[in-house]
């Protein structure tokens, strides 16, 4: 089947329409100064890069990983990469070296776009990147090497104009999002031009954001959210949106949301939880504000968030689900059906949940299961990125279970319970804790480790560390912040423990799989229960 | 050593990188990897460098770099 290239959706058919000019994103800067971008400006600077890219000799199905912060050279880069047929993969400008290392080497990027505060980073894992030949560097203004090339001057002498094919087939690969699992290392969900059929239709559907709408998506680009529903969905349907340069901060948020007359703002149940805790004051003038609704996706809404952020905004919260895997929103509250607060609620047009128990039979209503996808909805991930057993193992038949356990009440509405798996969705970012525990491993005074999340008022849950020290070391401050430190720069600021434990031993089974659910007995001063297969 | 070295050293361990200079007037703003996460670790690393604790309020509460020298300073002439 022939789709149109995503970026022809969202930029290209819209210049060719006569609305280039068309002011389509405020991009709103960290010290909350205010520029306009139009249809004109992303589809040029997307060509040049497409430009710069083609004389690099990238061509179809090669990797171009983005390693930025939200900015516009960002979106034009995305754009310039897929409008080549290659394949983006933009990652978050929070990860450390090793998890660096990880989706570099998996993706066998060939180019990296990055900021020069961010080399560094990449110089210190460069000679085992071997497939990596070339680094295009946004913010200088001369090549340094053969190797450390300046974006600017490439784009310098390229044309505004690339032609490239607006149609396609469906199953073209566009773009990779890398995802945690319970175990190994992080896998790569690649998604084809096809996704974008999903990601309009549930924009639509599910955010019903008009074209006299501002809308305004908190997500980080490098997030599955931020990517279909922050930059993909609104260009395609000319309402204008938000960017925002800089990260939470209730007082410009707040300022965003006011002074721009935001009408339809979707954000992340911790950002709500965050803003709970902030002095009143800064809502004062909230209530009467122009939002018509709210949207929250990456972990669950508690009913208490969820209560607060309708009395304080004085409008509806609709929380929804889906994952890096899904592409595009799966089970949604919307507007037109009664919210049950805590709910994730009711799947969108043309997509089939079912709760399954470990035999995979349907769950009877209210029964707790392994809550699965009919697979074939268009934005489904197609492989993890040379990963294809862990892919295989994400279907059972017909059904690809999502790793979240959940249950049906009798009116149709899902109920979110937990992961099924080791995963921990801490602030929306699923982490996986053998990315954790081998990076604490790294680290000399460590002997063992474990990772384990335990359920936390803010970040829905927080990651423990236990950790075994040799009998000549001793836990103190210090040694704590080299662990911390160790852990924000090598894997990410996100993965971080928010706690650590020292403990004599790991409890592990007697082929050496540690048991977490003993530890997080242990963490909560509970019982653990049966411990007979323990080493 | 004065207060804006040490706590240069501070800021470059805690970011990892050797190259950092600070100022009066730098905030989270200005280097990539400070975030809410990372903001903690600075705390600590700055009270175990200077000797001092924060205050839970206190911790949130700095404005930029300046503001964050002036606390180590009276913190500091405190403690002396």
């Amino acid at each position: 089947m022939k789709v149109n290239n995503i970026a022809y959706d969202c930029l290209t058919q819209y210049c060719e329409q006569g609305f280039g000019n068309k002011e389509i994103i405020h991009w709103i800067h960290k010290d909350l100064s205010e520029s306009i971008y139009s249809y004109n400006y992303f589809e040029s600077e997307s060509n040049k890069i497409a430009s710069v890219l083609h004389e690099l000799s990238i061509t179809t199905g090669d990797i171009i990983s983005i390693f930025l912060p939200r900015s516009p050279i960002l979106v034009s880069s995305f754009f310039g990469i897929i409008k080549l047929q290659a394949m983006s993969c933009i990652l978050f400008s929070t990860l450390g070296e090793d998890a660096l290392l990880d989706r570099l080497g998996n993706s066998q990027t060939k180019v990296l776009i990055t900021k020069n505060s961010l080399l560094r980073k990449i110089l210190a894992i460069k000679d085992d990147l071997p497939e990596l030949k070339k680094i295009l560097v946004t913010d200088i203004d001369e090549h340094q090497s053969d190797f450390i090339l300046s974006l600017p001057e490439l784009m310098e002498s390229e044309s505004s104009d690339f032609d490239y094919p607006h149609h396609l087939d469906s199953e073209t690969p566009a773009f990779l999002q890398y995802t945690s699992g319970s175990t190994g290392k992080p896998k790569g969900a690649l998604h084809v031009h096809g996704a974008i059929q999903d990601i309009i239709q549930s924009f639509k559907e599910i955010l019903g954001v008009q074209s006299d709408d501002l809308y305004w998506c908190t997500a980080d680009p490098a997030w599955i959210t931020g990517l279909s529903y922050g930059v993909i969905a609104p260009l395609t349907t000319i309402s204008q949106s938000i960017q925002f340069s800089g990260t939470y901060n209730a007082e410009n948020w707040m300022n965003i949301l006011k002074d721009k007359k935001v009408t339809i703002w979707y954000t992340a149940p911790t950002a709500l939880r965050m803003l709970m805790q902030e002095d009143e004051g800064i809502f004062d003038d909230i209530r009467s504000n122009h939002l018509k609704r709210i949207y929250s996706v990456g972990e669950p809404l508690n009913p208490e968030i969820y209560h607060w952020g309708k009395e304080i905004f004085s409008t509806e919260v609709y929380d929804n689900w889906f994952q890096s895997e899904t592409g595009s929103i799966m089970i949604a509250n919307r507007p037109g059906m009664e919210v049950k607060p805590g709910s994730m609620g009711k799947p969108r047009s043309g997509i089939q949940p079912f709760i399954l128990d470990d035999e995979m039979q349907i769950c009877p209503v209210g029964k707790q299961g392994h809550l699965t996808l009919k697979k074939g909805w268009a934005s489904m991930f197609r492989t993890y990125f040379h990963k294809e057993d862990a892919y295989a193992n994400k279907f059972r038949g017909e059904y690809y279970i999502t790793g979240d356990l959940a249950y049906k009440d009798e009116d149709g509405y899902y109920w979110y319970v937990s992961r099924s798996d080791d995963v921990i969705n801490t602030a929306g970012h699923l982490v996986g804790p053998f990315e954790v525990e081998s990076a604490l491993l790294e680290i000399e005074e460590i002997a063992d480790a474990a990772v384990i999340g335990v359920d936390d008022p803010l970040l829905h849950k927080k990651i423990v560390a236990f950790i075994v020290l040799p009998d000549d070391v001793t836990w103190d401050k210090k040694l704590e912040l080299k662990c911390r430190v160790y852990i924000s720069n090598k894997v990410s600021t996100v993965a971080t423990p928010s706690d650590f434990v020292v403990t004599d031993k790991i409890p592990k089974n007697q082929s050496g799989k540690i048991l977490r659910r003993v530890l997080r007995a242990v963490y909560e001063g509970e019982d653990p229960g049966d411990v007979s297969t323990m080493e | 050593m004065e207060i804006k070295e040490k706590l240069t050293n501070v800021f470059r361990e805690v970011f990892d990188d050797d190259t950092l200079i600070i100022h009066n007037e730098m905030t989270a703003d200005d280097i990539d990897a400070w975030d809410s996460l990372s903001h903690v670790n600075l705390m600590i690393a700055t009270e175990l460098a200077f000797g001092i604790e924060f205050k839970q309020s206190e911790i949130q509460s700095f404005n930029n770099v300046g503001e964050l020298i002036k606390r180590i300073k009276k913190k500091t002439s405190e403690s002396e």
